[in-house]
């Protein structure tokens, strides 16, 4: 049995007197994906944060692939196969929307080659993502969705074995979200390990093998997906009776 | 449209940068441009009188100068108001080696080159932790801390009445170049200077450094270590303006800390970054050259007023084009429109 591509244990972090998270052990099995949900502040972000090195825990640890990384800078996590989106899209603005994936290609785990090779690759990325023939532009000109998009393809470039995606489909309509959401299947199916922040409900279901749901910084209960959306505590934090109702109801729609 | 992309096309084949960044002053035009610059400048000194020679000396010097703040505060994006800490320590250093250690200036210069860096990276592990504004506010109390110290230090440097270079006589350890010779001195360190931020600006870690200077936690998120690549680029600097006080310390033979460590360097080395185009290889050679220019003829032609008319220009520059002079033009010819009213409202001044 492998190691987990993720396991963290009594992860908490204060804020002055608020605890973000805490206490917040978790085990994501490599090739699965992992969906958070929860109400604004349960933490989700947070604990992303904690994950990747851009917040030091208070107390706790975190392990990628068995290695402790606790409290590690960003960009060792980040070499070390972490790659992440950002909640609010965090793209470089005076650089090519081809050079901004590039840089992960320069700098990821396995990067180090010449700026020609990694825009190479990052050209590669931007078709894998939908953006194929928009390598010119710059991020500014683009619109929601392929702001998303390109936040995705950023992490990509990296080359990671394990993508966390904070509310990676916010913004997109009906009918991008399937897309994506075959996007997501199909880097699992490649053995990528996904850990998946989402609000939209609907979204984190239908592709979780497992599912956290995260209030006021701490575990509410994990799961199957089935299973979750079913418990008393889960509808009465997050999800509200109504939805409760429609699902019992038979129709899958949230 | 087509002669957009015939224009580019030169563009993308040379540079990594792709074509949308680059376009103006790149490819083959660029490289010619700038070699015909080169041999103009080489040729030119028999032509000149020594006061002119000076001047260019001057302007060149400048660029070097604004290169260097240019790798720090334009490509890292993090403004340093404190870089004539590197040209005072520079200058102190060949001062103090040639005229107290008996140390040729061929020694002295590498030394100082030397102090700059590391002096840069001890201030930069503390300094570069802050941002923005703090960050501007640190380093100008560095380099006005640093003049204190300097001041104070009188059996090494001299105190307030400062130090003299032995140039002329059996005490010279190496003989005076002459307006001639720092002419050549400071072309070279210009080339140089601005032969690295050609490297930087097409490396890996060049990328590294816009990345950082766009979005620091981006950037970190994606590898790239922030704390190395910035004090990486701040050394570079401290280098680069390190050797331009050395070269000026020994050109002016008498020094002190208020003319070392004046923090006028510190702003005409970031006007003209700024004013030319900061984060590009050819803005800080136009910005730094044509201020100097300026600044000489407004000094000529009026006596008395033309501190407050160069004032009033670099202001009304900073407002028209608050990008800077490369990224304007780069990006009329793209769009094939020049206006600066555009301009100022595209950038919200």
């Amino acid at each position: 049995m492998s190691a987990p591509a993720l396991e963290t244990r009594g992860l908490s972090r204060r804020f002055g007197g608020l605890e973000a998270l805490s206490d917040v052990s978790l085990s994501v099995e490599p090739g699965t994906v992992l969906g958070i949900i929860g109400p604004n502040g349960a933490g989700k972000s947070t604990l992303i944060n904690l994950v990747t090195g851009h917040l030091k825990p208070s107390s706790g640890s975190v392990c990628v692939d068995g290695r402790e990384v606790t409290g590690q800078r960003p960009w060792v996590i980040a070499r070390a196969g972490v790659a992440r989106t950002f909640q609010i899209v965090k793209p470089f603005r005076e650089l090519t929307v081809r050079d901004n994936v590039a840089i992960g290609a320069m700098f990821g785990p396995d990067g180090a080659g010449s700026v020609k090779d990694a825009q190479r690759r990052a050209d590669e990325v931007l078709e894998r993502v939908g953006l194929a023939g928009r390598g010119e532009v710059p991020p500014g000109e683009l619109d929601v969705a392929d702001a998303r998009r390109l936040e995705l393809a950023k992490a990509l470039a990296l080359g990671p074995r394990l993508l966390l995606l904070d509310e990676v489909m916010a913004g997109l309509r009906g009918s991008e979200i399937e897309p994506a959401l075959e996007l997501i299947r199909s880097l699992r199916d490649e053995g990528m390990t996904i850990v998946a922040v989402e609000h939209i409900v609907k979204v984190i279901l239908s592709v979780s093998d497992e599912v956290l749901v995260l209030h006021e910084g701490r575990e509410l209960t994990r799961g199957k997906p089935a299973e979750v959306v079913k418990d008393e505590r889960v509808i009465e934090a997050y999800l509200g009776q109504r939805y409760a109702k429609r699902m019992a109801g038979g129709n899958g729609d949230a | 449209m087509a002669t957009d992309t015939q224009a580019e096309k030169p563009a993308s084949a040379e540079g990594p940068g792709g074509a949308r960044r680059l376009g103006f002053l790149s490819g083959r035009a660029g490289w010619a441009a700038a070699a015909v610059a080169l041999l103009v400048f080489i040729a030119l000194p028999t032509q000149l009188y020594g006061s002119q020679q000076r001047t260019l000396a001057a302007a060149f010097m400048f660029v070097a100068l604004a290169q260097g703040w240019n790798l720090i505060g334009g490509f890292a994006g993090y403004p340093s108001f404190g870089n004539v800490v590197f040209f005072g320590l520079g200058g102190y250093t060949t001062a103090i080696l040639m005229a107290k250690a008996g140390a040729s200036f061929y020694v002295a210069l590498p030394a100082a080159a030397l102090v700059g860096l590391g002096f840069a990276a001890l201030m930069g592990v503390p300094v570069l932790r802050l941002r923005g504004h703090y960050f501007a506010i640190a380093t100008l109390g560095v380099a006005e801390g640093m003049r204190e110290v300097v001041l104070n230090l009188d059996g090494l440097t001299g105190g307030g009445s400062g130090l003299t270079v032995p140039a002329v006589g059996i005490e010279a350890t190496t003989s005076y170049p002459g307006n001639a010779g720092f002419y050549y001195m400071f072309l070279a360190l210009a080339v140089l200077a601005t032969a690295v931020v050609l490297w930087v600006s097409r490396s890996r870690f060049g990328y590294g450094l816009r990345a950082i200077n766009q979005d620091e936690d981006a950037a970190a998120a994606m590898g790239i270590d922030t704390t190395r690549a910035k004090i990486g680029a701040f050394a570079l600097a401290g280098v680069i303006t390190s050797l331009a006080g050395a070269m000026y310390a020994f050109q002016q033979v008498s020094i002190y800390p208020a003319r070392l460590f004046d923090v006028q360097f510190t702003l005409l080395m970031v006007v003209m970054a700024v004013i030319g185009g900061s984060g590009t290889v050819v803005g800080p050679v136009l910005g730094a050259l044509g201020l100097t220019f300026l600044s000489e003829y407004l000094r000529d032609n009026l006596t008395d007023y033309h501190t407050l008319v160069f004032g009033v220009i670099i202001v009304a520059a900073v407002i028209l084009l608050p990008q800077g002079l490369v990224r304007f033009v780069q990006e009329g010819w793209r769009t094939r429109r020049f206006s600066l009213l555009d301009n100022v409202r595209a950038y919200r001044l």
